[in-house]
C-alpha cells in the first residue's frame, strides 16, 4: 500500500509540486544573514521549528506537526542544526509575519533561528506557506510556498530543510533525495530492495521476491533502480522503474556490480565470465556498448566522476584490493590508492574532488581521498560508501545500520534501526 | 481506501503484464548480447594491442569474450531456489575451505576435491553447482567477485580430476549465505568456502 501510494504521489503530485514561489528575495535574504552556523559535530545552532499552522482552522493539526517533525529529523542528520523539543515552546502556530510573532518567546528558550508557517488543505490540494527567522534580528530568512497533494506534506517539508540549508550556508541540503539499500528485516535468508526518505522512517519495499537482491544503483532522474537479483539464478542485473514497477533483466551474464554514468545514459557495470569480473559498459535497457576492463584478476565497483569522463574502481590486479581510475574514452588506467591492503567499494563526490571507499585497517573505515591522489582521511567507521546529492555527507553501513556522517566525520548520525541488517546504502539524486 | 486497494489490484495486473513483457523483451535484449559478443570477438581478433594478458586461473580458465554465449538457467534452477527452497548446507560433498581474501587451493582443499571428485565419478548422472562463499569481513560487491573466483578455482580442479564440463557449475554468494554467524576465526573459516549443491534431489540426501 505504502509502494503505491509513494509511487502515485511521484507521478502524479509532481507536476503540481513543482509550483515553487519565493517569497523573499534570495539576494535581500542573503544580505540579512547575521547567523553563522557552526561546524558540523559541533553544537549545532539551535532552531526552534513550530508546527505549521492550519490556516482553515484546527482540523488537520496533525499534518502541521508532521512538517515540523520532518524538518526537525532532517535539519538532526545534517550535524549543522539543534532543533529544540517542541515541548519548550512557549508561542503556539498562530503568527506567520515578523509583527505578529513575539522573539522574545523564541530567544528566551535558546533559539536562534525559527521556523513558522501555515497551510490549507482544500479536498486534496495542500497550500504550504512557511518562513524562516532570524530570532535576534527579528527578521525573515527567507520564505516558500509549496502547492500539491496532501500525500506530498512530506516531500515538501524534505525540500524546506534543504532551503534552510540554503538561506543558511549559500548551498542547498541533500534532504529531498532517497536511500536505496538492502535488507533482510523481512526475515530468514532473503534480502530485498527498500527505499527510505531522510527521515529513516518512511521506508518503501522495492523487491518482493523472496531471494537474494542485492546492488541498488539509481539513474540519475532518480526514477529507477539496477539491482542484482538471484531470481532466476545469477546474481543477474535487473532494471525496475519505480513509477510503475516495470522491471527488465539487462543481461544474461552474471554481474555484482552497476552504477549509472551522470547523464543517465550508460551503466556501468561489472559482468563475470569464466570466474572473473570485468567492467562493461551498458545502455540502459541492457545492450552492451563497450567492454571497458580485460584483466585476469578482480575488477568491480565502478563509481563515475561527475563529467563522466572517468570511473574509479575497485581491483585486485596489485594482490589485494585498491582503488583504481580509467579514463572511459582513452581506457588508461592508474592506481589511486596504495595505503592499506584492503581498499575496495569507491563512490565519487558529486563535487568531483574526493572519493570515498571502504578501507580494512583493524575493523571497517570509511575513508576520503582526492580524486588527484594523496594522502587518505578517514571519515568514520563503516562500509560501503555513498555519496550525498550535494557532496557533503556520505550514507554507509555500519554493524547493519545506515548511518550519514558529514564528510569530515565529526557528524555521525544513524538512519536506520530496527530488525534486521540494513547495507549497501545508495544515495539518489534530489528529487527535482 | 477502497480507492486506493482497487487500484492497487490494477496496478498488479499491469505489473504482472509488464513482468511477462520484460520477459520477453530480455530475449532479445540476449540476442543483441550475442550480436555484441561477436562484435567484440571480431574487435580482438583485429587489435592485437588488445590481447588480454594470459589468464592464471588453471585448466579451463579462459580470457575470452564469451559474454552472451552462456544458457540461461531454467526457472526451476536451484540457484535462486537455494534460499527460497532454504535448502539447507550439507549433502554429500565435502565443503573446501580458504585463506582470507584469497582463492588458492590448499593441499588440504586439493585432498577434499580429490574426494569429492571420486564421489562424482561414482555417482555419474551427478550435476553439482560449486557455490562460492567468503566470510563477512568485506565489502559486499567485492566479495561477491572473490566468491566467484573461488567457486571457478574449485571447479577448475574438478575438471582437471576429470570431472565433465557440463556437470559443474559455478555460482557466487559472497558473504550472503554464512553458516555460523561468530566473530571470530574459526567460524570466518567455515565461511570462507566452496560449497558443493548436488543439483539432482534424489542424490541430495
Amino acid at each position: 500500500m505504502e509502494r503505491r501510494a509513494w509511487w502515485v504521489s511521484w507521478g502524479r503530485g509532481w507536476a503540481l509540486f513543482g509550483f515553487l514561489v519565493l517569497i523573499a528575495p534570495l539576494s535581500a535574504a542573503r544580505a540579512q544573514i547575521k547567523i553563522d552556523v557552526p561546524e558540523p559535530g559541533g553544537a549545532g545552532l539551535p532552531i526552534a521549528l513550530s508546527p505549521l499552522k492550519g490556516l482553515d482552522g484546527e482540523g488537520e493539526r496533525r499534518l502541521g506537526e508532521e512538517f515540523a517533525e520532518v524538518i526537525a529529523r532532517d535539519l538532526d542528520l545534517s550535524g549543522l542544526f539543534k532543533p529544540i523539543e517542541r515541548g519548550a515552546y512557549i508561542e503556539g502556530p498562530a503568527g506567520l509575519s515578523i509583527e505578529e510573532i513575539n522573539f522574545q518567546n523564541w530567544s528566551v528558550i535558546g533559539a536562534l533561528a525559527l521556523v513558522k508557517g501555515g497551510f490549507s488543505l482544500e479536498g486534496n490540494d495542500l497550500t504550504v506557506e512557511v518562513r524562516l527567522f532570524d530570532v535576534a534580528q527579528r527578521k525573515q530568512l527567507g520564505g516558500k510556498r509549496y502547492r500539491g497533494e496532501r500525500q506530498d506534506l512530506r516531500r515538501m517539508a524534505h525540500r524546506f530543510a534543504d532551503q534552510i540549508m540554503f538561506f543558511l550556508t549559500g548551498e542547498q541540503g541533500p534532504f529531498s533525495s532517497k536511500i536505496a539499500f538492502v535488507s533482510n528485516r523481512g526475515g530468514g535468508r532473503v534480502k530485498e530492495i527498500y527505499v527510505t526518505d531522510l527521515t529513516g522512517s518512511e521506508v518503501t519495499q522495492v523487491t518482493k521476491d523472496r531471494t537474494l537482491s542485492l546492488g541498488p544503483s539509481w539513474n540519475p532522474a532518480a526514477t529507477m533502480l539496477t539491482f542484482f537479483s538471484y531470481k532466476q539464478g545469477g546474481p543477474y542485473p535487473y532494471r525496475i522503474n519505480l513509477f510503475g514497477g516495470q522491471e527488465s533483466r539487462l543481461s544474461p551474464v552474471v554481474g555484482y556490480s552497476s552504477r549509472w554514468s551522470p547523464d543517465g545514459s550508460m551503466i556501468a557495470v561489472s559482468l563475470e565470465q569464466q570466474g572473473n569480473s570485468d567492467l562493461f559498459l551498458l545502455s540502459p535497457e541492457g545492450r552492451l556498448l563497450r567492454r571497458l576492463t580485460e584483466n585476469p584478476e578482480i575488477d568491480i565497483s565502478p563509481a563515475w566522476s561527475p563529467n563522466g569522463q572517468e570511473i574509479a574502481f575497485c581491483s585486485s590486479r596489485s594482490g589485494g584490493p585498491q582503488i583504481y581510475m580509467i579514463n572511459v574514452n582513452s581506457g588508461n588506467v592508474r592506481r589511486l590508492t596504495f595505503r592499506g591492503d584492503y581498499n575496495t567499494s569507491p563512490s565519487w563526490s558529486p563535487k568531483g574532488d574526493l572519493i570515498a571507499y571502504t578501507s580494512r585497517a583493524g575493523g571497517f573505515r570509511i575513508m576520503t581521498i582526492p580524486a588527484t591522489g594523496g594522502d587518505p582521511l578517514e571519515v568514520t567507521a563503516g562500509e560501503d560508501p555513498s555519496w550525498s546529492p550535494d557532496g557533503r555527507y556520505l550514507a554507509f553501513s555500519y554493524r547493519g545500520r545506515l548511518r550519514i556522517a558529514s564528510k569530515d566525520g565529526r557528524s555521525v548520525k544513524q538512519l536506520t534501526a530496527g530488525r534486521g541488517d540494513d547495507t549497501s546504502p545508495a544515495w539518489s539524486a534530489r528529487l527535482e | 481506501m477502497i480507492l486506493v486497494r482497487r487500484g492497487r489490484r490494477v496496478w498488479n495486473n499491469v505489473a504482472q503484464r509488464k513482468e511477462r513483457q520484460g520477459i520477453m523483451r530480455s530475449t532479445t535484449v540476449w540476442r543483441w548480447w550475442l550480436g555484441g559478443a561477436l562484435l567484440i570477438a571480431f574487435t580482438l581478433s583485429g587489435c592485437p594491442k588488445k590481447t588480454p594478458p594470459p589468464s592464471e586461473t588453471g585448466p579451463g580458465g579462459g580470457s575470452g569474450s564469451e559474454i552472451g554465449e552462456r544458457a540461461l538457467p531454467s526457472p526451476e534452477d536451484v540457484s535462486g531456489g537455494r534460499i527460497r527452497g532454504n535448502i539447507p548446507e550439507g549433502g554429500p560433498l565435502q565443503d573446501v575451505r580458504f585463506a582470507y581474501d584469497s582463492f588458492e587451493l590448499s593441499s588440504e582443499a586439493r585432498e577434499t576435491l580429490r574426494a569429492n571428485a571420486s564421489w562424482l565419478h561414482s555417482n555419474t548422472q551427478a550435476k553439482v553447482e560449486v557455490e562460492g562463499h567468503c566470510d563477512d569481513r568485506g565489502t559486499v560487491e567485492y566479495n561477491l567477485a572473490l566468491g566467484a573466483k573461488r567457486a571457478k578455482a574449485a571447479r577448475d580442479y574438478l575438471l582437471t580430476l576429470g570431472i565433465t564440463d557440463e556437470r559443474l557449475s559455478t555460482i557466487s554468494y559472497g558473504e550472503e549465505l554464512p553458516l555460523c554467524k561468530e566473530a571470530d576465526e574459526s567460524c570466518w573459516q567455515q565461511n570462507r568456502r566452496a560449497h558443493f549443491l548436488v543439483l539432482n534431489q534424489d542424490l541430495r540426501r
